[in-house]
C-alpha cells in the first residue's frame, strides 16, 4: 500500500501539483490515523494532505481512481456454461470455421474470461505507451490496444459465427440471447482495457519527471513556444511573480532609512505621554508608476503576454501603470487587463484589431500615444516598451519617441532580439536606442523575470 | 501537552457540529479530525460567505473552547498580531515607584553599584504584568485550550505569513526580554482566505487544505431548516432551489449561504407565503449585492411585465 501511495504522489507531481516531501509524510500520519478501509476517509486523508491548490483538486480527482480502485473491470457472462450438450457442439463445429486468433478471441468471449496479467504485459509490447505521460490520450491507448487485439474483427467474427450457429439449426432465440452476451462481454473487454490503459499512462506519469521540463521552459525562447507550453508557463508566472513581489516587499522594508517622520512620530507616542519611543521614518521609496506600450503582433504576442501577467501579479509594488497594445495603432487596454487575465485581454483585444500582414507601425502609434495619452507620462514614470523595434520599413518618428523619453524619468525597451540583430533588416532598434536609458534583451521567461526585477529596483534610487 | 482530544472520530465531530448548528459534510469532519489528531492547522479556502468563518465558531463550540480571532488586514504586524510591551503603563510604574527607587539606589557609594543594582531590579519592568497580548500569544498561553481563528490570512502581507511559519510549526514564541514562550495547549488552529492573492508555499505545507465550496440543494436546505425554521418547508426549497439558479448564472458576485440565510430571513419576516413575482423583485436586493448582477438577474428571472407585449401586438396589427 505505501508504495502505491508513493506512486500517486510521484503521479500527481508529473500531473503539476506541487508536494514537498512534508506532505507526503503527513499523508501517511493521515493514513495511519484513519487507516484504508474507508475509502472515502482515504482519500479525504490524501486529499487534505497533498492538494494545497483549488485548481489542483481536479487533478487528484482524476488520479484518485486510477490507483485505488478495487481494479475490478465490469463482471463477465459466461454464455458458454448455459448452452446444452448440443448447442455446444454446434457452436464447436462452427468455431472451426475461423483462424487461429481470432477463435481463441471469441473462446474467450464465450466463456467469459478477462484478459490476464500476462496477456496485459504482451499488449505492452505491441503498443508503444512508454512515453505517453497525459491521461488526455487514454481513450486514443485504449483504441491502439483495441486494434492490436483486432477487436473488430472479432466484432465481425461474432455476426459471422451467429449466422453459421442459425444456418446450423440452432433457435434463434438463443442465437440472440447469444449474441448479446457476447456483445456484453465484448465492451466489458473494452472497459478493461480502457481502465488498462489509464494505469499504464498514470504509472508512466510516476516516472516521469517534472523538474527538467519546468527548467527548459523558464529558458525557452518566447517564439518558440508552443500553446501548451505556454500554458504551463501561465502558471509558472504566477509563483515566480510571487518570488518578486515578496523580494520587492522586503527590499522596501529594509530601505525604510529616510528622514524622521515627526508627525508620524508624535501621532504614535501620544500614549506614552509624547516621550517618543518609537520612531517613524519617512519612506523614501517611490513605488514606479509605469506606461508600458506592448507589440502584440504574432511574434511579440507570447513575450507581451507574459510581461503583462507579471505587472499584473505584482501590481502592489507599483503605484499606477497604463497599458497600451499596438500592431498598427494604439489601444489603450489597462481597464481590459484589470478585469480580465492578461492572456483573455490580448485576444479581446485582438478581436478589436486584428494582425494583417507586416503592418506593424510603431512611428504612427507614437503620434496617437502623444495625440491622446502623453498626459500619462510624467517625471515619476517609467516608459516600458515591449517589442522587436521591426517597423515594416515605416517612418519611425524618433523625434516623438525622444519626447516621451525626456519627459519620463526612465524609458526602457524589452527586445527578444539578440543584439547582433538590431538594425538589420527593416528592424530600426538602433535609431530608437540612444533615446533609451536602457535596451535589455528579453527571449525567454528567466530574462523577462530579472528585467522586471531590475525594473523595480532602479525606481528606489 | 498531552491534552485531552475532544472528539474520538469523524462522525463525533460531525454530530457535535451538527449540535452548534453548523451542517458539516463527511469531508469537513474528517479535516477537522485529522487536523487535531495531526496537530495542524486547517487552510480553509472557498467562495466568500460558505460558512468558512462559522466553522471555526462552530468547532469552538463544539469542542467546548474559548475561541479566539484573529483577523488579518494589510499592514497587520507583529506588535498587533502577537505582543506589545506596555510603555505607558511602564512608565507609570516607574512614576509611582520613584521613591522606592530611590531608597534603593541611595545607599551605593558610586554610579556603577547603582547601574548594577538597578539593572538587578529591571526584570521587574520586562515582567509579563507589562506584556500586552494579543491574539497570538494569547492562544499560546491559554491555561485552557483554545481554538484560534486566523480570518481572511490572504489579506496581510507576505512578510506576516512568514512571521506566522514559526508559530504554526512549533507554537512557540521568542520574547527577547523574557525567552522563549512555548504553548502549553496546543490550539485547533483555522485559517481561512477567500484566495484573493496566492499564499505562500511554505504556509500551504504546514496546513491540511480544505476547500469548503458552494454546498448542494439538499444541503443548502438542511442549513436553512436548521438556521430558519420558521420558514415553511415548501418556501425553503422553492427559495434554495432559486439561489442555485442564480448560480449559474455569470454573475460578479454570487450569492452565497449566508446570503441564502439572510433572504430566507427576510422571508420570514414579510411574511411571504410564495414566490411571486413582486416578492422577488422587493427581496432580490438581499441576495446579490451588485447593481449589474441584480439588473441580470431580474431580466432573467422575472417575466416581462404584459404591458410591453401589448404594445408589440398593436404594432403587428398595424
Amino acid at each position: 500500500m505505501d508504495k502505491r501511495i508513493v506512486e500517486f504522489v510521484a503521479a500527481l507531481r508529473a500531473a503539476g501539483v506541487r508536494i514537498s516531501l512534508a506532505e507526503s509524510s503527513d499523508a501517511f500520519q493521515a493514513v495511519d490515523f484513519l487507516g484504508v478501509q474507508d475509502r472515502e476517509l482515504f482519500r479525504v486523508s490524501l486529499r487534505s494532505t497533498l492538494v494545497k491548490d483549488n485548481s489542483d483538486l481536479e487533478t487528484f480527482d482524476n488520479l484518485f481512481p486510477l490507483f485505488f480502485q478495487a481494479g475490478s473491470p465490469p463482471p463477465l457472462f459466461n454464455p458458454s456454461s448455459e448452452l446444452t450438450p448440443q448447442e455446444a457442439e454446434m457452436l464447436a463445429k462452427a468455431l472451426r470455421q475461423f483462424n487461429d486468433e481470432i477463435r481463441k478471441m471469441l473462446e474467450k468471449l464465450m466463456k467469459g474470461m478477462p484478459l490476464n496479467q500476462s496477456e496485459l504485459q504482451n499488449l505492452d509490447q505491441l503498443v508503444n505507451q512508454s512515453n505517453i505521460t497525459d491521461l488526455r490520450y487514454q481513450n486514443w491507448l485504449a483504441r491502439q490496444m483495441e486494434q492490436a487485439l483486432k477487436f473488430r474483427e472479432v466484432r465481425q467474427a461474432v455476426q459471422e459465427l451467429m449466422e453459421l450457429l442459425r444456418q446450423m439449426g440452432m433457435n434463434r432465440q438463443r442465437v440472440d440471447q447469444l449474441r448479446q452476451m457476447l456483445q456484453a462481454n465484448q465492451e466489458a473487454l473494452q472497459e478493461q482495457l480502457r481502465q488498462y490503459a489509464s494505469q499504464r499512462i498514470a504509472e508512466n506519469m510516476a516516472q516521469q519527471s517534472r523538474r527538467d521540463r519546468m527548467d527548459n521552459l523558464y529558458n525557452l525562447p518566447f517564439h518558440s513556444l508552443t500553446e501548451e507550453d505556454m500554458h504551463a508557463l501561465r502558471q509558472e508566472v504566477r509563483r515566480l511573480a510571487a518570488m518578486l513581489r515578496t523580494r520587492v516587499a522586503l527590499r522596501m522594508k529594509r530601505a525604510r532609512t529616510g528622514v524622521l517622520d515627526v508627525k508620524a512620530t508624535l501621532r504614535s507616542n501620544l500614549k506614552n505621554n509624547s516621550v517618543p519611543f518609537d520612531i517613524h521614518h519617512r519612506d523614501h521609496t517611490l513605488k514606479p508608476r509605469i506606461v508600458i506600450l506592448c507589440d502584440i503582433s504574432t511574434s511579440m504576442r507570447y513575450c507581451s503576454e507574459l510581461m503583462l501577467s507579471l505587472l499584473g501579479e505584482v501590481q502592489d509594488q507599483i503605484s499606477k501603470t497604463h497599458a497600451f497594445a499596438f500592431i498598427d495603432h494604439l489601444e489603450y487596454i489597462t481597464p481590459l487587463y484589470i478585469d480580465n487575465q492578461p492572456g483573455e485581454a490580448i485576444a479581446k483585444i485582438l478581436r478589436q484589431m486584428p494582425s494583417g500582414h507586416y503592418n506593424t507601425d510603431l512611428g504612427l502609434c507614437l503620434d496617437n500615444f502623444i495625440d491622446q495619452y502623453f498626459d500619462t507620462v510624467d517625471s515619476r514614470t517609467t516608459f516600458l516598451i515591449l517589442g522587436d523595434g521591426r517597423n515594416n520599413y515605416n517612418e519611425p518618428r524618433t523625434e516623438l519617441f525622444r519626447d516621451i523619453a525626456r519627459r519620463s524619468r526612465y524609458t526602457i525597451w524589452f527586445n527578444p532580439e539578440p543584439a547582433t540583430l538590431w538594425g538589420t533588416g527593416d528592424s530600426d532598434m538602433l535609431k530608437y536606442q540612444p533615446h533609451c536609458k536602457q535596451v535589455v534583451q528579453v527571449s525567454n521567461l528567466t530574462q523577462l523575470a530579472s528585467a522586471i526585477d531590475h525594473l523595480l529596483v532602479s525606481n528606489f534610487s | 501537552m498531552a491534552d485531552a482530544l475532544p472528539f474520538q472520530s469523524p462522525q463525533e465531530l460531525m454530530e457535535c457540529l451538527k449540535s452548534q448548528k453548523y451542517i458539516a459534510n463527511n469531508e469537513i469532519a474528517t479535516i477537522l479530525y485529522l487536523s487535531q489528531q495531526l496537530g495542524k492547522p486547517v487552510l480553509a479556502e472557498g467562495p466568500a460567505g460558505v460558512g468558512k468563518t462559522e466553522l471555526a465558531k462552530a468547532l469552538a463550540g463544539a469542542s467546548d473552547r474559548e475561541l479566539i480571532r484573529l483577523q488579518c488586514y494589510e499592514g497587520l504586524d507583529e506588535s498587533k498580531a502577537l505582543y506589545e510591551w506596555e510603555y505607558a503603563k511602564q512608565l507609570l510604574y516607574t512614576q509611582l515607584l520613584r521613591d522606592k527607587l530611590q531608597e534603593t539606589l541611595s545607599s551605593s557609594e558610586s554610579l556603577k553599584v547603582a547601574a548594577d543594582r538597578l539593572a538587578a531590579e529591571e526584570d521587574v519592568f520586562f515582567s509579563m504584568r507589562f506584556l500586552l497580548q494579543r491574539p497570538l500569544l494569547k492562544a499560546i498561553l491559554s491555561p485552557e485550550p483554545t481554538v484560534l481563528l486566523i480570518d481572511e490570512i490572504d489579506r496581510s502581507d507576505a512578510e506576516f505569513e512568514a512571521f506566522l511559519l514559526e508559530v504554526l510549526s512549533d507554537f512557540q514564541v521568542t520574547v527577547p526580554e523574557l525567552g522563549t514562550l512555548a504553548a502549553i495547549h496546543r490550539p485547533l488552529v483555522i485559517l481561512t482566505s477567500n484566495n484573493t492573492r496566492e499564499l505562500s508555499e511554505a504556509l500551504k505545507r504546514r496546513c491540511l487544505y480544505l476547500f469548503i465550496d458552494y454546498p448542494s440543494i439538499d444541503q443548502e436546505l438542511a442549513v436553512v431548516r436548521l438556521k430558519v425554521p420558521e420558514l415553511n418547508p415548501k418556501l425553503a426549497r422553492q427559495a434554495v432551489e432559486l439561489v442555485h439558479r442564480l448560480r449559474t448564472f455569470d454573475l460578479r458576485k454570487s450569492p452565497s449561504i449566508s446570503e441564502t440565510l439572510d433572504w430566507a430571513k427576510a422571508l420570514v419576516t414579510l411574511n411571504a407565503h410564495n414566490l411571486d413575482d413582486t416578492t422577488l423583485e422587493t427581496t432580490l436586493s438581499v441576495l446579490l449585492k451588485h447593481e449589474n448582477d441584480l439588473a441580470r438577474a431580474r431580466r432573467q428571472l422575472l417575466s416581462p411585465p404584459p404591458g410591453k407585449r401589448d404594445i408589440d401586438l398593436k404594432r403587428f396589427q398595424n
